[in-house]
């Protein structure tokens, strides 16, 4: 790949304000350990970054530094040692009934503390399940919708008046193979849509023709594929019928005619 | 400040990492300025704006094990934790409800009383460089960068073509780069 192309493709700067989706932050990460020239663009967009956000701070209020100061300090992971240190301190020389009730209030604080924790994270982690699992839903609606994209534009090709139907019918060779086609008379479009046709060996592959006076003219080759209902082959401006052979894996130049499959005449011709 | 310790980046992050206080200290001293810029031009409003900063610096703490130099500068790692917290603070519900009531009176007039309100704001740091691009554009990196928009909800709301909010957003981008040199 070319680097340099890369580099000025505006990745740089998308990776680094967090704007990359994951995709393109896995390649970036990838090639970057790959092209020094590439890591090197990232560190100094970010420095530029950097210095700009320095040079228009903002001071904000004193008292974020003192909370937050005392958030560190105090972390929420309480561990057993840092109560006992707590006790210590408030009950060195009272009486032991009043020490027996701090000991019970500071064992139910550490405890009431944990539990709120505990379900912070429970929450925060719920929370991130949900995320993912509305993000693959979203994905999944998503690839529903071009299906049905596609569905429907098939079925205007078939309902389209401009398009005349051929019926291909089978040869001698194979009188069950049937297959319709549709051609758009207004943009010269050539769709198939097989009914009927045996599968082939891996090496072999169906060859659709057209016929224009007499000659046939290689329209392209198509598998018989049950996920395709219909599939566009090459354009063609005039033709006085179909046909279909089994040819080589890739298609002839010429058609096979005794591998015929199917035929199929226009009765008027354009 | 008081006390002069000073930090090379590698020297920093390993006093980060053994959770040492004065690198915290060191650290808020040094950046929650910048920080607190960003989160005030998402959030746009100063107290809350407080809040998440507060909320940043306590995540710093928290997941700086996490932190992964080989992927880039910790202030990158920061500022990406800075405008992520903003963003979820800007889609909270809380945060949403009380703009509404915010907004109730002013709507009583044009959307001009809108524009003003939010003058003040728009004129710091990255959005007062936002506005030297095409409108076009800079629309784009509003919703991308302040509002968190992925690429593919923008298409949706502009109604324009995925493809083009990429180019569109890339070439923004490559233009900010120079504005901030």
């Amino acid at each position: 790949m070319n680097v340099k192309d890369y580099i000025v493709s505006g990745i740089v700067e998308s990776y680094v304000l967090g704007l990359a989706s994951g995709e393109e932050r896995a390649e970036f990460e990838r090639l970057c350990a790959e092209y020094p020239e590439l890591a090197a663009a990232r560190d100094e967009f970010e420095e530029s970054v950097e210095k700009f956000a320095l040079a228009n701070a903002v001071k904000p209020p004193e008292s974020v530094k003192v909370r937050f100061l005392e958030a560190i300090q105090n972390p929420p992971s309480l561990n057993q040692t840092k109560t006992i240190t707590m006790e210590k301190a408030t009950t060195p020389v009272r009486p032991m009934r009043q020490g027996g009730f701090l000991r019970f209030m500071a064992a139910a604080s550490v405890v009431l503390l944990i539990g709120c924790a505990y379900f912070l994270y429970r929450f925060s982690e719920q929370n991130a399940e949900l995320r993912s699992s509305n993000q693959e839903l979203a994905a999944r609606a998503q690839k529903s919708d071009s299906i049905l994209n596609k569905i429907a534009d098939e079925q205007k090709v078939v309902s389209d008046p401009n398009v005349t139907v051929v019926n291909l019918v089978g040869t001698q060779t194979a009188p069950k193979s049937s297959a319709n086609i549709y051609w758009d008379s207004a943009s010269t479009n050539v769709y198939l849509v097989v009914k009927n046709m045996p599968q082939l060996p891996s090496d072999k592959q169906y060859q659709l023709w057209a016929l224009i006076d007499g000659k046939p003219k290689d329209l392209g080759v198509f598998d018989v594929n049950k996920e395709k209902f219909i599939v566009k082959m090459k354009n063609t401006q005039k033709a006085e019928a179909f046909a279909i052979t089994i040819e080589q894996k890739g298609g002839s130049v010429s058609p096979t005619l005794e591998k015929m499959q199917s035929l199929g005449k226009l009765k008027q011709s354009q | 400040m008081g006390i002069s310790t000073t930090y090379n980046e590698q020297e920093l992050i390993l006093a980060l990492k053994k959770r040492d206080e004065q690198a915290y200290k060191y650290l808020y001293d040094n950046y929650s300025g910048a920080l607190y810029s960003i989160i005030k031009q998402i959030v746009d409003d100063a107290e809350l704006a407080s809040d998440v900063l507060q909320e940043v610096f306590i995540n710093i703490w928290r997941k700086i094990e996490s932190y992964d130099a080989r992927k880039g500068r910790l202030f990158t790692w920061m500022l990406n934790i800075a405008r992520n917290a903003s963003i979820d603070t800007l889609r909270s519900k809380s945060y949403q409800n009380s703009q509404k009531n915010q907004e109730l009176p002013d709507n009583v007039y044009s959307d001009t009383t809108r524009h003003t309100t939010q003058l003040n704001v728009d004129n710091i740091g990255l959005k007062k460089v936002l506005e030297k691009l095409k409108t076009e554009h800079r629309v784009l990196v509003e919703l991308a960068y302040f509002k968190g928009f992925t690429h593919e909800e923008i298409a949706e709301i502009e109604g324009i073509p995925l493809g083009t909010v990429k180019t569109r957003i890339r070439n923004a981008l490559l233009q900010l780069r120079e504005f901030l040199q």
